[in-house]
């Protein structure tokens, strides 16, 4: 040792001895699993697109409780089914905006908020303004389902059992992943028919079947791609609020309107960027509502109104505290509803059940996206 | 993943042929898809809604470029390049105009006509930040990607030059 090391120990002992009374270095570990008040608030942060992240927060507590930095272009995090592990896709460059691309699907200890690995995918995952139907698990949680579009469209294949890359499935034409299965989806097409995906148990394209003819009118009023789902039925909602009701990837049931004629003529209708949420134990439907033009179809809304899905009919409307532009609902048997605004960062938190709001959270982030339940 | 590369120019055109009402202004783009090797472009970005206008300083407004009432910005959705050191039709120094775009067609209050606008994406380094502008005249949902305005279209420039800047706003024709 060193003359200069020797009074650096010293030094180090004095702070050692009087430590009794001081805070011991130490890093919060997070109770597992995740508890279901707890929210991620996804953010692409448009202004510094290459610090894109996600950050947790406890809906019962108000409280931020951490983040995971999630690269250029930021699109969301993907918890897994059992909750033990959280998937991101996510786009690097060597030289933070210059340099070679790399896209990987990075994995995160949800306890610890850590890197604990990754597995690198194909430089071609799709950048937009971030969709749920980005990246999807497979209903047993196996394959994980990543957009890509550059702008040729194809499907990223990840096995989370091997964690590895299995292959890529085209898609020419048709865009974003609708999990109908263990091994199938579908993606919606440019001219509104569906393209239904099997896979098989290495992750391999078993087949893929356009359907014959469009499902949906793209023409007169298309539905946007923010679809949520209960059971075997995705439910997607047109620019005008007619709520289209695909059954096992291809059947279309019977549509029903948001709106009255009144509410119609008001013009009234849904908008936001994660415009609709869903409890499933309750069957109900939430979805954000204001009146404007049909070109207003992203505008947010200062109205969530829910719907019973089995009578089609609304039970309720929930006035806003702020602009909302994308909700969530807690899957729990006591949901808490999530909301927030890609132009603000306040997170309000509402009773999901009664709509009561309870409290918001400041300083969420820069353009928050899409909300995504533990 | 070559069969896939290689089908990008001939899928992103048929695509865009499939489009119905908006075929015709999708055959555009997917012309500027191959007519171009130079930059046009679109765009990726936030869901915050145009500022709203005063009724009585629309009318000004409509003829300045570094403003979301400018005419040609109908359908834009990103950072003014008018506002980052380019105009409506040039990107800022130092970026790259992306191979790919999109197309809105906008009325010109100024001369009564529509014209068919390429918002193309200036691309290469980190978003301006400057005059954010998003306006959704007949803006499709992502799976009709040519008239969508929430895609990053600098995605069509491959490896590199794929970071977002800001978007022009340039004019391709007088719509038929």
């Amino acid at each position: 040792m060193s003359k200069v090391g020797m009074p650096l120990v010293l030094l180090g002992c004095l702070f050692a001895a009087s430590a009794s009374a001081a805070d011991a270095p130490n890093v919060v570990t997070l109770p597992q699993p995740t508890p279901p008040h707890y929210i991620w608030v996804n953010d692409f942060v448009f202004p510094h697109m290459v610090s894109g992240k996600a950050m947790l927060v406890d809906g019962d507590a108000g409280r931020f409780v951490g983040e995971l930095d999630t690269g250029f272009g930021s699109m969301r995090v993907v918890p897994s089914l059992d909750g033990k592990i959280i998937y991101s896709p996510e786009t690097y460059f060597s030289r933070g905006t210059r340099g070679e691309r790399t896209d990987v699907i990075s994995l995160y200890d949800p306890a610890h908020l850590s890197f604990i690995g990754e597995i690198q995918i194909p430089p071609k995952r799709s950048s937009n303004l971030p969709m749920m139907a980005n990246a999807q698990l497979t209903d047993d949680g196996r394959f994980l389902l990543v957009y890509n579009f550059n702008p040729g469209q194809s499907i990223t294949v990840v096995d989370t059992q091997t964690r590895k890359f299995v292959g890529e499935i085209e898609a020419s034409g048709c865009a974003l992943i609708y999990p109908t299965g263990n091994r199938s989806f579908f993606s919606i097409c440019a001219d509104g028919a569906l393209l239904n995906t099997v896979i098989d148990d290495t992750g391999k394209v078993k087949s893929s079947v356009r359907t014959d003819d469009p499902v949906f009118d793209v023409e007169h009023d298309p539905v946007t791609e923010k679809a949520v789902r209960v059971g075997d039925t995705w439910y997607f909602v047109s620019f005008s609020g007619m709520i289209y009701p695909i059954k096992d990837g291809s059947k279309l049931q019977p549509t029903w309107s948001l709106l009255s004629a009144e509410e119609q003529a008001a013009k009234w209708r849904p908008g936001g960027l994660q415009q609709l949420a869903v409890h499933t134990g309750m069957n109900r439907l939430y979805s954000i509502m204001h009146q404007g033009d049909l070109d207003t179809h992203k505008d947010p809304g200062r109205e969530v109104w829910v719907y019973d899905l089995a009578k089609r009919t609304r039970v309720q409307k929930i006035s806003m505290q702020h602009d909302s532009g994308s909700i969530q609902v807690s899957r729990d048997a006591h949901p808490l509803m999530f909301s927030i605004f890609i132009d603000s960062n306040v997170l309000d938190i509402y009773d999901a059940t009664s709509g009561k709001f309870l409290r918001s959270v400041t300083d969420i982030g820069t353009t928050p996206t899409v909300l995504v339940s533990p | 993943m070559k069969w896939l590369d290689r089908m990008v120019e001939g899928s992103a055109r048929s695509l865009a042929k499939r489009t119905s009402r908006r075929s015709v202004v999708g055959y555009l783009g997917a012309l500027l898809v191959g007519a171009t090797a130079a930059p046009l472009l679109p765009v990726a970005r936030g869901a915050t809604p145009a500022p709203a206008s005063k009724p009585d300083d629309k009318k000004k407004k409509v003829d300045d470029p570094t403003s979301c009432d400018y005419w040609r910005h109908c359908a834009i959705d990103g950072y003014l390049c008018g506002c980052c050191g380019g105009t409506q039709d040039t990107c800022p120094p130092g970026t790259t105009m992306s191979a790919v775009t999109w197309v809105g067609t906008c009325h010109n209050p100024l001369d009564g006509k529509d014209y068919v606008i390429s918002y193309n994406d200036c691309c290469g380094k980190s978003t301006c930040g400057r005059c954010m502008c998003n306006r959704n005249e007949r803006d499709t949902p992502l799976y009709i990607p040519f008239q969508s305005n929430d895609y990053n279209w600098c995605s069509g420039n491959g490896k590199t030059n794929v970071p977002y800047h800001c978007s022009t706003a340039r004019i391709v024709s007088v719509a038929k």
